[in-house]
């Protein structure tokens, strides 16, 4: 099978996998609370629940849209539903799909780079499966024998430590636009004191920002 | 029954586990998936092999901030349903603050006195409308993702090389300032001794490391991530 083919059938198993599986799990996800209501007849009102959704959808809703589009290019299809059915997208999946098409020299848009970070992405979600089922069952136990330095330190600081690290691998590659990458977040951050800009503004701006910076680098250069 | 009582029935940990179990089955999929590509182009097997293990690998450290965190979260929503939350979208914080977005909805605190059954199960709507969220998106929308990737890109695959990498540059200096910066504006000094430690122990090591021991590449992530840890801790030490 040559690239192109092998492409256009990745895609189309891609879409097969993920389309239903990450419908299917927004609609299981529902299953516990309709057991609940069910089994102790403690229906909520309609209004209730949609005014919830109100208040959450107020928070997060933006991020729905915003998030996948300014991933998509770091993820790619596989990736995309991966990442947004399994979480842990900025401290995980992408940091480890990265280092992977890294250490393996794989070009992105190519097959090779699609299975990579595909396979990348899927070890760090067994690893957080088991982390979160630990968690569930031995968590407590083992939360209240740690010492508090090394709680607090992983609680605080694992998250920081590797968006920091990720964009740290980044700048030596493009240390220019790294300038861009981290300038325009943190003007916008600073700013957003002062005047409402909304979170998920900020992260339009920070992505395409430097995106279109990349493309005014990429024309001089070409 | 206290309402923790119920969260925690064994039960709702089966109801729960479905969802964890369509999580596991759908990085099955891909893996098989990915499996059978490799092999009809010929790729080296060892490539997807080094591929999971750096993924399986880097991901203990972050996994490790998740199982800490959740911890936290089961005191607030019970065992099973951190579980299921955590173990797909959706961080501790979100959840937290979809569930106490069903009780403010009814006018009672979270937890609190008037937090009965009937609002617990606002709550519980709360975080499944709000992870639908998402997934609906990402499950009828990303195939127009690609299409407009492939239209930005316009089929120029060097462009879509440096494409990717500027959204990630732009992805992760978004995710440093949004930690270093809180409402103020005030620096967050401990985050931001985590951010750089990270970033120059990842720098250090890819410039002078990895070049003489190959290797430790595929390692470099966990190391710096140690690295910025340790730098938060040390941060916190000297200021108290």
């Amino acid at each position: 099978m040559n690239e192109k083919q092998a492409m256009d059938s990745w895609k189309k198993s891609c879409i097969k996998i993920g389309t239903p599986t990450n419908l299917l799990a927004a609609a299981t996800a529902f299953i516990p609370v309709i057991y609940l209501c069910v089994t102790y007849d403690c229906w909520p009102s309609f209004s209730l629940v949609f005014q919830a959704w109100l208040l959450t959808v107020i928070s997060f809703g933006a991020f729905y849209i915003v998030e996948p589009l300014s991933y998509y290019a770091s993820l790619g299809m596989s990736g995309t539903y991966l990442s947004f059915l399994s979480g842990n997208i900025g401290n995980m999946r992408v940091p480890c799909a990265a280092l992977a098409l890294d250490v393996t020299d794989s070009q992105p848009g190519t097959i090779q780079a699609e299975v990579v970070s595909t396979m990348a992405i899927c070890g760090s979600i067994v690893t957080n499966l088991i982390a979160t089922t630990l968690a569930a069952f031995i968590g407590t136990a083992i939360v209240s024998v740690l010492p508090v330095m090394i709680k607090t330190g992983l609680q605080t600081y694992a998250s920081a430590a590797i968006f920091g690290a990720t964009f740290g691998n980044f700048a030596l590659k493009q240390p220019k636009l790294a300038i861009f990458g981290l300038g325009i977040p943190l003007i916008c951050k600073v700013m957003q004191s002062y005047v409402g800009i909304q979170a998920w503004l900020i992260i339009v701006l920070s992505v395409f920002g430097t995106v279109g910076i990349a493309r005014l680098f990429y024309r001089k250069d070409a | 029954m206290d309402y923790l009582q119920i969260s925690n029935q064994p039960i709702i940990w089966l109801l729960c586990g479905v969802t964890v179990l369509i999580a596991a089955l759908q990085a099955y999929f891909f893996i098989r998936l990915a499996r059978k590509t490799s092999a009809s182009v010929s790729l080296d097997p060892a490539i997807p092999k080094k591929a999971f293990r750096i993924g399986l690998i880097t991901a203990i450290g972050p996994a490790l901030g998740v199982f800490i965190v959740m911890v936290g979260l089961m005191a607030a929503i019970g065992s099973p349903m951190s579980w299921l939350r955590l173990s797909i979208i959706g961080a501790a914080a979100t959840e937290l603050a979809a569930a106490t977005n069903g009780a403010t909805a009814a006018g009672v605190t979270f937890g609190g006195e008037g937090y009965t059954l009937m609002i617990l199960a606002v709550s519980w709507f709360a975080m499944a409308l709000n992870g639908a969220g998402w997934l609906v998106s990402t499950g009828l929308f990303t195939p127009l993702l690609e299409d407009l990737r492939a239209k930005v890109s316009g089929g120029d695959i060097k462009w879509l090389g440096v494409m990717s990498a500027a959204c990630s540059i732009g992805i992760f200096g978004y995710l440093n300032a949004n930690s270093m910066i809180a409402k103020g504006p005030h620096i967050n000094m401990g985050v931001t001794s985590a951010v750089l430690g990270g970033a120059i122990g990842m720098m250090l090591l890819g410039k002078f490391v990895v070049p003489k021991y190959p290797r430790l590449a595929e390692y470099s992530l966990g190391i710096a991530m140690i690295i910025g840890i340790l730098a938060g801790i040390i941060h916190d030490t000297i200021a108290v």
